[in-house]
């Protein structure tokens, strides 16, 4: 099994991957150079206080992008992940009020998040709609689903487990935030999967030539569902997350959530095409954003100069990646 | 993105009649809704709604007139809902100054077709996915309109063409109504009738021979790019003339709208296969469906609801059509 699936992938990756590997050494490169340049120029910024604080700010965009990356290299797209944060919350908090137990809260939370895995993969993978309509169509309806539920207004975590809290201010050794802790455990054990397991190597094979992977004897079908439902439980992690940390289920919560994850997973040089693309390089296009948002806000910048720097380095990313792929290949 | 839609080829070149019948889904959908409303409330007939459903349709149909053009080439722009809070802002905000209406609107129409150049530049120069390209330009435009303004520029000029623009009626029909029939009509003939809009298919379909027959396919794109931009011009003008300041909050959300007419009229992302016809029955059901909300006295929230169940099915149902006459 393990052979079968490493073998169509072998034809042309050697030179893939080390693209791939240059491409994330280049992030890292530019991760540095954010790192060192706000070190000089904000105070502070090099504290152990605040590069924790940043991660522990990180690990939403990281646990979601896990799954956007995988649904990208499978060569589809899920942009419903902003409005299920904010959905999920509603079980969450509803159960946790009702029953005072994080777990059955969370249990709540997960199946809820598999229900919607579930629908948007079945109809991408099964019935056979484009992604980006039916993640479209179910970001519609989950939003507009909570402004009816809620009015509005936001629910209130009546129980205040700490448990619950400790998930937003809970750090492990007193240092590292525990979601940060979620993030990179999540992050390790996908990274894993992607590169090490037959399965990895299928979503990679299916995106890259949905068709040789079909002859290949892979279930393309499967193999998007199951994408679909990955991305939907990993949002649903981040969901809970951040519903701790606001400590209610707000309507607005997790609004353009979806475009600051793809931007990320984006940087991080996972292909829109598919095939292409590592959580790697997604964790590092994460971590470039969140440290310069961060490093800006040090330097006294308003939100709005963030959001104009963000979308020019995103553009200024892809647009140079693209010329090295271009330069690569011959022209 | 799945090709799993579209996997034998010979369908995207028998387009023509599927076409025709995907429109006919529509033409039910929207017959059955009308009905279904004017059952329920009578009012639904009255002049007065009718005009109204017109004039909320007018925005949404002026910029999906050019989207529809740029989604046919195979690209999309995100950038349109920012892009129209900051028309509005500047247009106001040069009207201000200037008191001159036509100075107003050259100024609304340079900024917005200048972000359509930008986009267009950005995707066939730098060769950046438009997806992620707009995505980058969006964000550059909402924060770029704080920092132009942090509130509301308000109407200062009163000028009387300015307010007919977005208020102003010809016999019984609204202004706006009247531009975005004018633009749709010029937009439908283009594409329909001319060979630029068989390029805009071509180039769609199959940029790669587009090239080789000798065309300059980036130059299509940068012009559906540039014409997209022009149209959010002309909306964001009529929308600050309709709310008589330029918000920057303004346009929320006003892309997915946009977009979400325009693949309900069954012009197909992967691009080359659509038309206008579709994307004005795409607006329409939407805009029937916000309306019906309304006049039933159902949750205003259901506006966000319905419409993402009616795209999904409508692509579904239309998946199911093109399966069958395969067979």
């Amino acid at each position: 099994m393990s052979f079968a699936a490493t073998a169509p992938a072998k034809a042309q990756p050697s030179m893939l991957v080390r693209l791939v590997a240059r491409q994330e050494l280049a992030l890292l490169v530019c991760l540095i150079l954010v790192l060192a340049f706000f070190s000089f120029t904000v105070e502070n910024f090099f504290s152990v206080r605040n590069l924790t604080n940043v991660l522990g700010q990180a690990s939403l965009p990281l646990i979601a992008g896990i799954g956007c990356a995988i649904v990208f290299i499978s060569g589809e797209v899920d942009i419903s992940i902003g409005s299920l944060v904010a959905t999920i919350a509603l079980p969450l908090i509803i159960i946790m009020n009702d029953t005072n137990s994080l777990w059955l809260g969370i249990g709540g939370a997960l199946l809820f998040g598999l229900i919607i895995g579930v629908v948007n993969g079945y109809l991408t993978a099964y019935a056979g709609i484009n992604s980006l309509i039916v993640t479209l169509g179910t970001m519609f309806i989950m939003r507009g689903g909570v402004y009816l539920y809620t009015g509005q207004r936001a629910i209130p975590d009546d129980a205040s487990l700490d448990s619950f809290i400790a998930l937003s201010d809970g750090r492990l050794f007193n240092t590292i935030p525990y979601s940060a802790v979620i993030a990179i455990v999540l992050l390790g054990a996908f990274a894993y999967m992607m590169q090490h397991r037959p399965f990895g190597r299928q979503i990679y094979a299916v995106g890259g030539n949905q068709e040789v992977a079909r002859l290949a004897g892979y279930d393309v079908r499967r193999v998007k569902f199951i994408c679909f439902i990955i991305s939907s439980l990993l949002a649903t992690v981040a969901g809970i997350i951040l519903a701790a940390r606001v400590g209610s289920a707000q309507h607005t919560a997790g609004l353009n959530f979806e475009f600051q994850v793809v931007a990320a997973t984006v940087l991080g040089g996972v292909s829109l095409a598919g095939g292409i693309g590592s959580l790697t390089g997604m964790a590092l296009g994460v971590l470039i954003l969140q440290f310069l948002s961060n490093g800006l806000r040090g330097l006294g910048l308003p939100t709005e100069w963030q959001l104009v720097i963000t979308g020019m380095i995103i553009i200024a990313a892809v647009a140079f990646d693209e010329a090295k792929r271009r330069r690569a290949n011959g022209g | 993105m799945s090709e799993l839609t579209h996997a034998s080829a010979p369908k995207r070149f028998v387009g023509g009649q599927l076409l025709g019948s995907s429109q006919l889904v529509l033409g039910v959908i929207l017959a059955v809704l009308c009905i279904a409303i004017s059952i329920a409330a009578p009012q639904f007939y009255s002049e007065a709604n009718i005009i109204a459903i017109l004039r909320q349709c007018a925005l949404v149909l002026i910029v999906a007139s050019g989207m529809t053009m740029l989604i046919i080439t195979a690209e999309v722009d995100l950038s349109v809902g920012a892009s129209l809070a900051f028309v509005g802002c500047i247009g106001m905000a040069v009207l201000n100054s200037t008191h001159s209406l036509t100075l107003g609107l050259l100024a609304a129409l340079a900024f917005a077709g200048g972000v359509g150049l930008f986009n267009g530049l950005v995707v066939t120069r730098l060769r950046v996915n438009s997806l992620i390209a707009t995505i980058g330009t969006m964000m550059m435009l909402q924060g770029g309109v704080y920092l132009f303004t942090r509130e509301a520029v308000q109407n200062h000029n009163q000028l009387a063409s300015f307010t007919d623009l977005g208020a102003g009626y010809v016999g019984a029909v609204p202004v706006p109504v009247i531009l975005a029939a004018l633009i749709f009509v010029v937009a439908y003939v283009t594409l329909r009738f001319t060979t630029l809009g068989r390029y805009l298919y071509a180039v769609g379909a199959n940029e790669k021979a587009v090239r080789l027959s000798g065309l300059r396919s980036e130059r299509l794109k940068l012009f559906a790019f540039v014409l997209t931009g022009l149209c959010v011009g002309v909306a964001g003008m009529i929308l600050s003339s309709l709310m008589n300041a330029g918000q920057p909050t303004a346009g929320r959300g006003f892309e997915l709208t946009v977009i979400a007419a325009v693949i309900l009229g069954g012009t197909s992302l992967l691009g080359g296969r659509g038309s206008l016809f579709g994307t004005l029955l795409g607006v329409l059901v939407l805009k029937v469906i916000d309306n019906g909300i309304i006049i039933l006295g159902w949750n205003q929230d259901l506006q966000m609801v319905v419409p993402g169940v009616v795209i999904i099915l409508a692509t579904y149902l239309d998946i199911i059509r093109n399966k069958a006459n395969v067979r």
